[in-house]
């Protein structure tokens, strides 16, 4: 392809595309310096002037787990990244400062929400919940799309290998050092802060969880059942996972967990008891707080349990097996489930999951024996069959029944 | 290898259809296997437990290898079929050496993407978007990067740089820029951590697109169109100015993709503002484009200038997409939902994959001793075309309503359980979109040998190559 070519032309062109050339190579330095090296300092030096001193770095497990988190993608559905936006701090909590990400070796941002954004899902979950949610996320959550890693356990969700244990040890991390940094942390954080307007979004709360004070405020008072089918349909959707269809506690989800889901078609609630339970989680159990659905459907939901044990006849007691009861009552529960059965004793203050409030919620007379026959395991409570006689533990479980104040009738 | 083309002629060199043939079909085999990754992903999405917790084929693993697989198995394979034809074209050189260019087919294949994929199902891999194989793979990318650049780019240095045309820019562009972006992708935010790396991570999303698939798309748009229609492109002064503007611009888009994060704001900004130029240059780009394909009709009888030409059509629709998408009232919303997945495949799938497939063809109807069916190219074409538009148009419509959830006050899983019947429709566009990629095997590897002569001289008529090349030679044109 010998053709003449002008030759003033040709070297002007010549040089042109060197001029191109050069530039093209330097818009991409441009990029890398602009968009990649300064932001870099800026963000060095943010995170030299808002970490607190000494921020919280990973333990060997958690590193372990954190590569675990790596390896299965668990950053292309949950986002470790809580936008300067007012809906993404509503539902997740305080938007991810730099600081927060200074051990993060790659970073895991993601770029897709699936599920949700995992910033601050450090303390937000019991244990056996993670482990049972991993092990088979549908019997916990029956309408995720969670793939199953079982391949981190030893075929039982109450069977972590190492893997699962050191991955759950870094999801309890995330989060945990913006916790850990507490008041003083944020107040350094802000007086730090070069972007005044971005520290405006912060959320409330550090941590917008569900499960922890999504909506703040006290347990709402439920109102009365509207649409049972509605109710049951949340119920299938949020709770069969665990508690079951029936509500007997033999849901899917529930073999992993400890304690045992609670079994509500054998117990009485109030409904004051179901709204604290449902705004608040139960602590020292895998129950979560429900705080961001709809007052309303709490409400439904709450008419469903009740209906799980329906109206049934009540035996009458011969005053002197109440007399043994009270008795057995004062000397063996009395000091956690308290005088009046208020699940308010002075021990209470030791225990790691709140003793039963009798007067809130009444197990059934079957519940009521099997509870103090085998105890309920991890809790606090124990089998009372070496301790007390079979008469005692009758009469205690009829007696512990009394407490029970059911809402007026004219609130059901 | 050895077997050459009838092409060459005084002054232009053989093509090395053997290595065309492999890297081609290397291409669509793994382009299979990428979209049986995709597909059993998405399936999984509608039936988590349908594998019952199998460890390799879980989610996660499967999504990386998808992505690679589409951008290392199946584009670049694509892309280097496309630069062994399109070289000793451009340049009227051959290649550096056929010894090289099958150094390179083994290593791309059997060093990089191969196992890749396995290390990944293994759980060896990199949690990082378009960077997922693990380190030790990208060093071999790296390497491999290298040998096709001495493969491909000596070529056009020897022959001068003053007259080339604008498929040989972008070419040079691709190749150089990708191997200049490439290790700061895979590699700085493993060594720089949190937000900072994040920044360089953010860049690289973008010049995987932007600086890699981009340039070598347009690179064989621009080459097939002129050598199809039978006219020079409409402005070369146009190509040229979209082609400067291209590399100025798409390396400063990259932290769009954190828009709202803790990187600053000025950064977002300037990033925002580049990505709306972008879609101000792409205008330019398939302006000329579509001025130099008038009079060939909206569905070609050329298949090649067919899928090359709709592969124009969705470049403008993705790139405008892109530069609205970016704007922070619009991100905001959208950002994370699967309004991006789609937008991502509009881009991968409709711009990118018909352009690799077009070039790919045409190249291909031009081994004299390959195998060729038209019937069931252009089935292919119909299907894809139908399949792309059903999954876009589909992960958009999801997008949006996943967004209108999370700005509500609504539940999570409320955006779960409305994405689900969008996935299902998703799930199902698979079946045009894998039936259109087993065509398109079908097509290139039936028929008669010769028979892609037959299908050129049935469409536009077989010419020499020598009278191709002028009009691949803008500044000789034009100036003289």
């Amino acid at each position: 392809m010998s053709r003449p070519v002008p030759s003033n032309t040709g070297r002007v062109l010549r040089m042109s595309y060197l001029v191109a050339g050069v530039a093209g190579l330097g818009f991409f330095v441009l990029s890398v310096l602009i968009l990649g090296v300064w932001p870099g300092r800026v963000l060095e030096e943010q995170t030299r002037r808002m970490s607190p001193e000494h921020p919280l770095a990973l333990t060997a497990s958690e590193q372990r787990g954190r590569a675990i988190y790596a390896r299965e993608g668990c950053a292309y559905c949950h986002t470790q990244q809580i936008r300067y936006l007012a809906a993404d701090a509503a539902r997740f909590g305080a938007p991810t400062l730099a600081w927060e990400t200074r051990f993060d070796y790659p970073h895991l941002w993601g770029t897709r929400r699936i599920g949700p954004d995992l910033s601050r899902e450090g303390s937000v979950r019991a244990a056996d919940w993670q482990f049972s949610h991993l092990y088979s996320p549908r019997s916990i959550v029956p309408d995720s799309v969670m793939p199953a890693y079982r391949g981190l356990f030893d075929g039982a969700p109450d069977r972590p290998t190492q893997e699962a244990r050191d991955l759950l040890a870094y999801i309890e991390t995330l989060g945990q050092a913006r916790q850990l940094a507490g008041p003083e942390g944020e107040a350094r954080a802000r007086a730090a802060s070069h972007n005044m307007e971005l520290m405006e979004v912060a959320s409330p709360v550090l941590n917008a969880s569900p499960a922890m004070t999504r909506r703040q405020g006290d347990h709402p008072q439920l109102g009365t059942v509207q649409d049972p089918g509605r109710g049951m349909a949340i119920y299938r959707r949020h709770c069969a996972g665990c508690h079951g269809r029936g509500g007997e506690g033999d849901g899917d989800g529930a073999s992993g967990l400890e304690p045992r889901p609670a079994n509500l078609a054998e117990h009485e609630y109030t409904r004051d008891r179901l709204s604290f339970a449902l705004w608040n989680g139960v602590a020292g159990t895998a129950m979560p707080a429900w705080r961001d659905l709809p007052v309303r459907d709490l409400a439904e939901v709450a008419g469903v349990i009740r209906a799980f044990h329906g109206e049934r006849g009540e035996p009458n007691l011969p005053a002197q097996v109440l007399e043994l009861g009270a008795r057995v009552y004062s000397d063996r529960c009395a000091q956690c489930h308290g005088e009046k059965g208020a699940g308010d004793g002075w021990a209470v203050r030791e225990l790691r999951v709140v003793p039963t409030n009798f007067v809130a919620e009444r197990p059934s007379l079957a519940e009521s024996l099997r509870a103090l026959r085998n105890g309920i395991e991890g809790t606090p409570m124990a089998p009372w069959t070496g301790q007390l006689s079979e008469a005692e533990l009758s009469a205690v479980a009829y007696y512990v029944r009394g407490f029970y104040q059911p809402d007026g009738l004219a609130d059901r | 290898m050895d077997r050459s083309s009838s092409q060459s002629s005084a002054s232009v060199p053989a093509v090395e259809t053997g290595l065309v043939y492999w890297h081609g079909l290397a291409a669509i085999v793994m382009l299979l296997v990428s979209v049986a990754f995709g597909i059993l992903a998405s399936t999984e999405l509608l039936l988590p437990d349908l594998l019952r917790g199998s460890v390799w084929f879980s989610w996660g693993r499967l999504r990386y290898d998808h992505t690679q697989g589409i951008l290392l198995g199946w584009l670049a394979n694509a892309f280097f079929a496309f630069l062994y034809h399109a070289v000793p074209v451009l340049t009227g050189r051959p290649v550096t050496s056929v010894r090289l260019g099958q150094w390179l087919f083994g290593l791309w294949n059997f060093a990089v993407v191969l196992p890749g994929w396995m290390l990944v199902l293994a759980g060896f891999s990199q949690p990082l978007e378009w960077a997922e194989f693990p380190l030790v793979i990208d060093a071999f990318v790296v390497l491999a990067l290298l040998i096709a650049i001495i493969q491909f780019l000596p070529p056009f240095f020897s022959r001068g740089l003053e007259d080339l045309y604008v498929s040989s820019w972008y070419v040079i562009g691709g190749l150089v820029f990708t191997l200049l972006a490439y290790p700061m992708g895979n590699f700085v935010p493993e060594l720089v951590p949190g937000a900072r790396g994040a920044a360089f991570s953010g860049l690289w999303i973008h010049d995987a697109i932007g600086l890699f698939v981009t340039p070598l798309a347009l690179a064989v748009i621009y080459f097939v169109i002129p050598a199809a229609t039978r006219r020079p492109i409409y402005s070369h002064f146009l190509s040229m100015l979209g082609f400067w503007l291209l590399f100025f611009l798409y390396p400063l888009n990259g932290t769009h993709h954190y828009v709202f994060s803790v990187i600053p704001m000025s950064a977002q900004k300037g990033a925002i503002a580049a990505s709306a130029l972008l879609g101000v240059d792409v205008i330019l780009v398939v302006a000329n484009l579509f001025l130099s394909l008038r009079g060939a009709g909206y569905f070609p009888r050329d298949l090649p200038l067919r899928f090359v030409g709709t592969g124009t059509m969705f470049y403008l629709v993705v790139s405008i997409q892109g530069s609205v998408q970016a704007q922070m009232p619009v991100n905001q919303a959208i950002h994370f939902s699967d309004w991006v997945v789609g937008h991502s495949h509009l881009a991968m799938l409709g711009f990118a994959t018909f352009a690799a497939a077009g070039g790919l063809t045409h190249v291909w109807q031009r081994i004299p001793w390959a195998r060729y069916n038209h019937r069931a190219m252009a089935w292919a074409y119909w299907l894809l075309f139908t399949g792309v538009i059903i999954m876009v148009t589909d992960l958009t419509a999801a997008g949006l309503v996943e967004a209108r959830l999370w700005q509500s006050a609504a539940p999570w899983l409320d955006s779960v359980r409305a994405a689900r019947p969008f996935w299902l429709v998703r799930t199902l566009s698979a079946i045009p979109i894998t039936a259109g990629f087993v065509a398109l095997l079908v097509g290139l590897t039936t028929g008669k040998r010769g028979a892609g002569m037959d299908a050129v001289r049935d469409s536009i008529g077989v010419e020499p190559i020598q009278e191709i090349a002028p009009r691949l030679a803008p500044a000789l044109t034009e100036l003289t």
